[in-house]
């Protein structure tokens, strides 16, 4: 084994490391938005998988309303199941603004996040008074009646019904001072690996589709620096002290009502961002995307990488986005019979993936890799 | 001598990170009343819970010569331990006659009826609410029928943590003489871990005391009551 | 003066028929919310896959049934299924975990919900099928537009039966002593000599069971099929049922059920500006102000953990 790297805390290596991660990160998103613009796919065996950047815009989405879960019920220990409610709310009303008043999509984030804030705020209210399980309950209620809402008849001109609210013809115009075209040009000429990043400039609908997807890796960006400061800063102090024992936060001054509202408000306003960019990428707002098994796969996207870590959010939404989509464009697998891969393959996999990792693995991949990286490298804390 | 119905040896106990019971050693005879005080924290109620089973444990306890530390719970009260825990341990939301069914749980012969009534012979006021539930009943009423659930299940030791906690002292004084014609009648095994201190040493043949998780004074109830260190502490004297 | 009459007998005869409805849906829903208050009383656990575990069940009944096992006899096998596979997951998937940390319980049951569902849908499809005719069909009787049907009367019967049964279960056996010692005090349980473990598999068990009939008897509702996602209304309906009843009592998840059904076809199609596909969010709404309010529910007994 490699021998053990020790990087104290807070010293210019550590930043140094920092910084390196950070830039391998998103060379390694940028290069992989390059590969995939046009609908890239990755071959193993006889079967395609689809890595297209629609497939990571849709991760995006789900990442950034698993952020949600990760402040509400990861860091503030509320079991609230009903993030597809907030999800399809900010989708629903992004769709209305854009399809019914010709708003930008990033605009309709203006009148999304404070809107979804504040209803997650008057949804939570209850939550003050019921806990655990209960609460459970009724949120998970919240996420079963949203597809009925939206489909009443009273809402057909905002709604759509049930056909859903079309968007599509809000195109995303790449500004012409991007420079793809050189970048696609430079990355096509690195020898023996030029041949994955296509041929040519990008088309406009390539354009198109690359500024979406770093307009939204953007956004999640912005998501992910201010929930890591909350997190850090005394308001999101007090939800891991509401979390890891109620009693004794309440005694120790903290407002049990401000910190569980704010965390209901903050998760309810980045399920709305994560329904923004979710039908901003496929053009729709349809009731039954936004049902109670979208509540419960944004719970596997939540455990699967690891409840109450941000980080985990990333890997969880990338597990939704792209692990039922797989299951389903799986032909073949020797060992499997036909059957068992035309079926919601995708589904029992989260289910069985929600399982294991609950009962073998509690703090999800996240806490998976960090045992293996602590292997290799030591962080330690800094002692002042 | 005979063999003891109680030996335990070298007995470690810990509660999550923090360690409770240092190595501790003491034995009961066959029909005597054995009293362990102690102050609070210093690992009385653990050393119950150890010898019923209810936490893991190191060291040795050995039930009528047989080692019973690695059993379940379930199957030390099949070999003859009751244990009443602290704050009586009823069932409140069943009814008096069904507690007392509970206690006799794991029997199987007939007779379980007859030791229904012969404790209702006891204690009538139990007969009379025998159809109520457990939780409406007042502390001492409570506290006889935990002391008969556990009866019901013909115990050879029987073991009591604090079973005067919030009762008033008439009460108390009731109830410990009915465990000595208990333990005359039956001839029961008894093992009290109890505050009151007085009140204990004068029904119990011998005495242990429990200091943060060890054993620092042993011995007859006669000579511990006598004993300086004892009666500043725990008696009031 | 005629015609304001005649109108008030029609909308008396709606009423009425409305009312059967309402015992018709509330009968299964209670069956259900039956099989989750017993796993609530014994561990304070809300098992999210009750619903599907009894959906699974239904389809093993139709299974045994179109392989020719006599009806009646494939639904006690599909309860005996059910009942062995809910001992098997209890011992597999809940008992490690403590009880007072909801959080990994909840995920887990939600894990076996998608696991389940997705299993039914593999093997059965998700076409509806239609199930075997339980009950004898056509009406008991039929007054003007009233009418009054076997199958409702079959559902009903089954319920209270179903409800009896459990609850002879549960005060005249030991097994069912036990359960309620445990459901009562944990501790004094084990010193009792009571195995927490298989009597709490026992409660599983017999959850299972009373939810496999119960969903036998929703799918076997003339004007419904059974397909693999028919359980995620009926379980927010049953849950809210439950909670109606304060999650802890038999006889109130009947009484909850039979509100729920009635909250549903009477309530919310009588009254003209509550819009008919609101059945599901009354429910949800009948679900916040029962735990705002009055959370032991209407006949329940244990206090609720509140702030």
């Amino acid at each position: 084994m490699a021998a053990k790297i020790h990087i104290q805390e807070g010293t210019a290596t550590y930043r140094k490391y920092r910084i390196a991660m950070w830039t391998c990160f998103i060379i390694s998103l940028l290069l992989v938005a390059f590969a995939y613009v046009d609908v890239g796919t990755i071959s193993i065996g006889s079967n395609k998988y689809n890595l297209s950047l629609i497939r990571l815009d849709k991760a995006i989405a789900f990442t950034i309303a698993i952020l949600g879960l990760q402040v509400v019920v990861g860091y503030t220990g509320q079991i609230a199941l009903g993030q597809s409610f907030f999800f399809g709310t900010g989708a629903y009303l992004s769709a209305w603004l854009v399809a019914d008043h010709s708003w930008p999509f990033l605009m309709t984030l203006l009148v999304v996040i404070p809107s979804c804030f504040l209803i997650g705020m008057i949804l939570g209210l209850p939550a003050l008074r019921i806990r655990g399980l209960y609460l459970a309950l009724l949120t998970f209620g919240l996420a079963a009646v949203f597809p009925s809402i939206v489909k009443l008849d009273k809402l057909y001109t905002y709604t759509g019904g049930a056909g859903g609210k079309l968007t599509s013809n809000y195109k995303f115009v790449a500004p012409s001072w991007l420079p793809f075209d050189k970048v696609a040009e430079g990355l096509q000429k690195i020898p023996f690996l030029g041949g994955f990043f296509g041929d040519g400039p990008l088309s406009d609908r390539e354009e198109s589709r690359m500024w979406k997807f770093i307009l939204f890796s953007i956004i999640a960006a912005i998501c992910f620096w201010l929930v890591s400061n909350l997190i850090q800063s005394r308001p999101g102090r007090a939800m891991r002290a509401v979390r890891d024992n109620e009693t004794s936060a309440a005694t120790s001054g903290i407002n049990l009502a401000a910190t569980k509202t704010l965390s209901f408000g903050v998760a309810s306003a980045l399920g709305g961002v994560g329904g923004v960019i979710y039908v901003a990428e496929i053009g729709i707002a349809s009731p039954d995307d936004f049902s109670s098994l979208l509540a419960i796969y944004l719970i596997v996207g939540l455990v699967v990488g690891g409840v109450g870590t941000l980080s985990g959010a990333l890997i969880g939404g990338l597990v939704y986005a792209l692990i039922p989509d797989w299951a389903s464009s799986t032909q073949s697998i020797s060992f499997l019979p036909q059957r068992w891969l035309q079926g919601p393959t995708g589904s029992l996999i989260l289910g069985l993936l929600l399982i294991v990792l609950t009962l073998f693995l509690p703090g999800g991949i996240v806490a998976g890799w960090r045992k293996v990286k602590k292997r290799f490298l030591q962080i330690d804390s800094a002692t002042f | 001598m005979r063999a003891p119905v109680l030996r335990v040896e070298g007995l470690e106990a810990t509660y999550g990170p923090m360690q409770v019971l240092y190595g501790i050693d003491f034995s009961v005879y066959h029909q005597e009343i054995v009293v362990v005080l102690g102050a609070n924290g210093a690992g009385k109620t653990t050393t119950l819970r150890s010898i019923s089973g209810m936490i893991e444990t190191k060291g040795l306890i050995e039930f009528k010569q047989e080692e019973i530390g690695n059993l379940r719970p379930s199957e030390i009260v099949r070999r003859g331990v009751a244990h009443v825990p602290q704050g009586r341990g009823t069932f409140p939301e069943l009814t008096v006659q069904e507690n007392l069914r509970v206690g006799a749980f794991i029997r199987v012969d007939k007779d379980v009826s007859a030791d229904i009534d012969a404790c209702y012979q006891n204690y009538p006021i139990l007969y009379e609410r025998r159809t109520q539930m457990a939780g409406s009943l007042s502390g001492g009423e409570q506290q006889m029928l935990a002391v008969s659930r556990a009866l019901m299940s013909r115990p050879q030791l029987l073991l009591m943590d604090e079973p005067s906690l919030g009762l008033a002292p008439k009460i108390v004084e009731d109830l410990f003489e009915r465990l000595v014609a208990i333990n005359t009648e039956y001839g029961t095994t008894m093992l009290i871990v109890e505050q009151n201190a007085q009140l204990a040493l004068s029904i119990a043949n011998r005495g242990y005391v429990l200091e943060s998780g060890s054993i620092s004074v042993q011995g007859t109830a006669e000579n511990l009551v006598k004993n300086d260190a004892i009666r500043r502490a725990y008696l009031g004297a | 003066m005629l015609y304001v009459e005649h109108i008030w007998v029609h909308d008396m005869d709606l009423l009425l028929q409305r009312v059967f409805d309402a015992v018709t849906n509330g009968s299964t829903y209670a069956l259900i919310a039956v099989a989750m208050v017993l796993i609530f009383k014994a561990t304070t656990l809300i098992n999210f896959a009750q619903g599907e575990q009894a959906m699974l069940g239904a389809f093993v009944v139709l299974q045994l049934w179109d392989w020719g096992v006599p009806m009646w006899g494939a639904v006690a096998i599909g309860m005996c299924f059910s009942g062995v596979l809910a001992a098997f997951l209890e011992r597999a998937l809940i008992r490690k975990f403590d009880p007072a940390d909801h959080l990994p319980l909840v995920i887990i049951t939600l894990g076996l919900f998608l696991v389940i569902n997705a299993v039914a849908a593999i093997i059965w499809r998700f076409d509806p099928k239609s199930f075997p005719e339980l009950f004898p069909s056509g009406n008991a009787f039929a007054i003007n537009n009233i009418r009054l049907s076997w199958y409702t009367i079959f559902a009903f019967t089954s319920c209270v039966i179903v409800l009896f049964v459990l609850q002879t279960l549960l005060s005249k056996t030991k097994i069912g002593l036990a359960f309620r010692a445990v459901s009562s005090n944990i501790e004094s349980s084990r010193l009792s000599g009571i195995k927490i473990g298989t009597t709490l598999q026992f409660g599983w068990a017999l959850a299972a069971a009373a939810g496999t009939l119960g969903a036998s008897i929703y799918a076997a509702n003339p004007v419904l099929q059974i397909e693999p996602s028919m359980m995620l209304r009926a379980l927010i309906l049953s849950v809210t049922a439950a909670a109606l009843g304060g999650l802890d009592s038999l006889w109130g998840a009947l009484i909850g059920g039979l509100t729920i059904g009635f909250v549903q076809s009477v309530v919310v199609q009588y009254i003209p500006f509550i819009p008919n596909e609101m059945s599901l969010s009354a429910a949800v709404i009948v679900l916040l102000i029962v735990l705002i309010f009055r959370p032991s529910g209407v006949l329940g007994t244990r206090a609720v953990e509140r702030v």
